[in-house]
């Protein structure tokens, strides 16, 4: 265990300032009658500007740490702050407006399916009361940005798994976030079509600055990636970043 | 971040809503097919009951005889039921009655179903026989010729037609006008094997519409004939009833009145008077319009466990795109609105075609009730009582109608789509996510 290392990190949080903290997360659910420990302690803070990738088993807690991150669920145990924010604390409403600040993206994309590409971008803008001409040119801009210029109007349906993956990450930027976080992002599609969204991402970071942080088993996306951290059994179990003993 | 501002609009959510109701037409349709029903009955027969209350007003403001009575045989309700069949009034019970203290006139009249013919054209009408002269005094606001006068010291073959027979298809296509001839017939005896007689009438008069029920007084489907042609025609002393008018319409004077002509007959008689006709018919109109009224309500009560049921399922099956919704920042109270928005929608067009189909049922009974209660029913009551049984009802739809049509169906839809609508909105948006 590397806990000494993180603790080393913790003290310079004064000082800076972090898009996401956490301190000793621990997250316990109940799967029928067992108690299932998810997370066993996790201690992290992520920079702005990071992409940060999450590698680990099946049920090794990938999933539940970035719902944690992404102010889905609240933890069970310790801290997370995303943008100096106290997700505990928080109710109902004041999550969901943190929630804007999150761009989440998942592995079967999750669009609304009676929704056309460019509407499924607009909805967070229409959550958030963006007006409707505000809305679609930000949607429609982003949906050029991702490369989708040309399938404004397609339903879900008509498009392609990396299609919507790409619409999923368009409605993801929506708002500028302050961070995306991307379960398995290239987990349900092809891999020609899965490299593509890597350079997507990497452009994003690159080029707009945008933090990412993504759960993956794809190695072409570990490889693009700052930072990875490799997590077991709800633990840290290794860090490739410099944290001063690893 | 625009924090603080973060709120979403109230007609995104709606459109929200009616994008969930787009894609799922047939259901929606179906789910709202039990709404329109049920406003659909509430409609018509509210606006039913207004026109019966409207016309019952009409009645009482049209100069109703409130000091008239109304004597026949049998001593149950309007001689059905506790009668002795042997009992007859008699044409010259009049007589008997007009010595009565509070008797001013006591007017017999003989009515019979006939069939009368003219321009090749048969109808079967009932038929009044009565003295013009006291008739005309007993009902002079409604007894009232349109064209030719009123026969004070008749022919016997004069003959008097409402101006629902002489003008049957109000078009202007006369059945008959002054100065024709008609020809009567009254068919006796057995059905298979009747013995008909028949005489020529003189049209003298045509009467002035009257409208209404013709409660106890002349009616716009009858035909008046003098009392002694009827006797002579019809070869009878017996009469049907009895029209009485009072010096006066003080309840002391009906009511003494009344239990002296009881007492004189045996209590073989019914003595009613036309406002107590009215306000049992108004009553037992109250009742039916109360039943139905229920039944309605019972549909409307079935659609909404059909709308609960409907949204429930929807519930679940979107449960995916609730969470799809919260993660990306939808608060609670906005999932609570899109699907009470949908619950609403429904509502809205449910109310809308309701009222519409209502409005339309109301006018078919309405249709259906005047076809059916004036003429059509053919002696099937033969005991002057018809007379009262000529309704005609115009449905009306009062601003409140709509109103309390429009307020229920919406109220209805909002109430049972709570839960569901409640229960989208408190989904753990992770849990939603991962359901399959």
């Amino acid at each position: 265990m590397k806990d000494t290392n993180l603790d080393l990190l913790k003290n310079d949080s004064i000082e800076k300032s972090y898009v996401v903290e956490t301190q000793d997360l621990k997250k316990t659910y109940l799967m029928g009658k067992v108690i299932v420990h998810a997370l066993r302690g996790i201690d992290l803070k992520i920079e702005e500007g990071d992409f940060i990738a999450i590698t680990g088993p099946s049920g090794c807690g990938k999933s539940t740490f970035l719902n944690l991150i992404g102010a889905l669920d609240k933890p069970s145990n310790g801290k997370v702050y995303i943008d100096g924010a106290d997700v505990s604390t928080l109710k109902g409403n004041q999550l969901a407006n943190l929630r804007r600040k999150v761009g989440f993206v998942f592995q079967f994309f999750n669009l609304i399916q009676k929704l056309n590409a460019r509407k499924n971008v607009e909805l967070p803008l229409a959550i958030m009361g963006v007006n409707n001409k505000k809305r679609r040119k930000e949607a429609e801009e982003l949906l050029r940005i991702v490369g989708l210029g040309d399938r404004i109007n397609h339903r879900p349906t008509e498009l392609s798994g990396g299609e919507q993956q790409r619409v999923a990450i368009a409605r993801a930027l929506t708002g500028n976030p302050r961070f995306l976080l991307l379960d398995e992002p290239t987990g349900n599609i092809d891999s020609k079509t899965a490299q593509e969204i890597v350079t997507l991402l990497k452009k994003l970071n690159e080029e707009k600055g945008i933090t990412i942080i993504l759960a993956t088993h794809d190695q072409n996306i570990t490889n693009e990636a700052k930072k990875i951290i490799h997590l077991i059994d709800g633990r840290i179990e290794h860090t490739n970043f410099e944290r001063g003993v690893n | 971040m625009r924090e603080g501002l973060i709120k979403m609009k109230i007609l995104d959510v709606f459109k929200y809503a009616l994008s969930g109701i787009r894609v799922r037409k047939l259901r929606t349709f179906l789910t709202t097919l039990g709404v329109i029903i049920g406003i659909t009955g509430i409609v018509a027969l509210l606006s039913l009951g207004e026109g019966f209350r409207i016309e019952m007003t009409g009645q009482f403001e049209q100069g109703f005889s409130l000091n008239t009575l109304t004597v026949t045989p049998g001593g149950g309700f309007m001689g059905f039921g506790g009668g002795d069949d042997e009992f007859y009034l008699l044409v010259n019970d009049t007589e008997t009655i007009d010595e009565v203290e509070g008797v001013n006139i006591a007017l017999a009249i003989i009515s019979k179903q006939v069939s009368i013919s003219s321009n090749n054209i048969t109808r079967s009408v009932s038929v009044v026989g009565v003295n013009f002269t006291q008739y005309s005094e007993i009902y002079g606001s409604t007894f009232l010729a349109e064209n030719g006068s009123i026969p004070f010291s008749p022919a016997n073959d004069t003959i008097i037609l409402g101006a629902g027979i002489a003008d049957p298809w109000n078009n202007g296509t006369l059945f008959a006008s002054v100065g024709d001839k008609i020809n009567i017939t009254w068919a006796t005896g057995p059905i298979l094997n009747p013995i008909t007689k028949s005489y020529i009438a003189n049209v003298s008069t045509i009467l002035k519409e009257i409208g209404g029920f013709g409660l106890g007084g002349p009616s716009d489907n009858q035909i008046y004939i003098p009392i002694t042609t009827a006797q002579e025609f019809f070869d009878t002393e017996q009469c049907n009833q009895i029209i009485i008018q009072l010096i006066d319409s003080n309840q002391e004077t009906i009511d003494s009145v009344t239990s002296e002509i009881e007492k004189l007959y045996d209590d073989k008689v019914s003595v009613i008077s036309p406002t107590a006709l009215l306000s049992t018919i108004s009553g037992m109109f109250s009742i039916i319009e109360l039943f139905l009224v229920a039944i309605s309500g019972i549909a409307l009560l079935v659609a909404g466990i059909g709308i609960m049921n409907i949204m429930i399922v929807s519930v679940l099956e979107r449960t995916r795109e609730i969470g799809i919704l919260k993660s990306l920042g939808m608060k609670d109270r906005n999932v609570l609105t899109i699907f009470l928005g949908e619950a609403s929608l429904i509502g809205l067009l449910g109310g809308v075609l309701g009222i519409a189909l209502g409005w339309g049922v109301s006018n078919v009974i309405s249709l259906f009730l005047s076809v059916f209660m004036s003429g059509g029913v053919g002696g099937g009551f033969d005991t002057g009582q018809q007379q009262a049984m000529a309704l005609s009802i115009t449905p009306i739809l009062t601003p409140t109608i709509l109103f309390l049509a429009f307020a229920f169906s919406l109220v209805v839809c909002i109430l049972f789509g709570l839960y569901p609508a409640r229960r989208a909105s408190k989904l753990n948006p992770v849990e939603a996510l991962r359901y399959e």
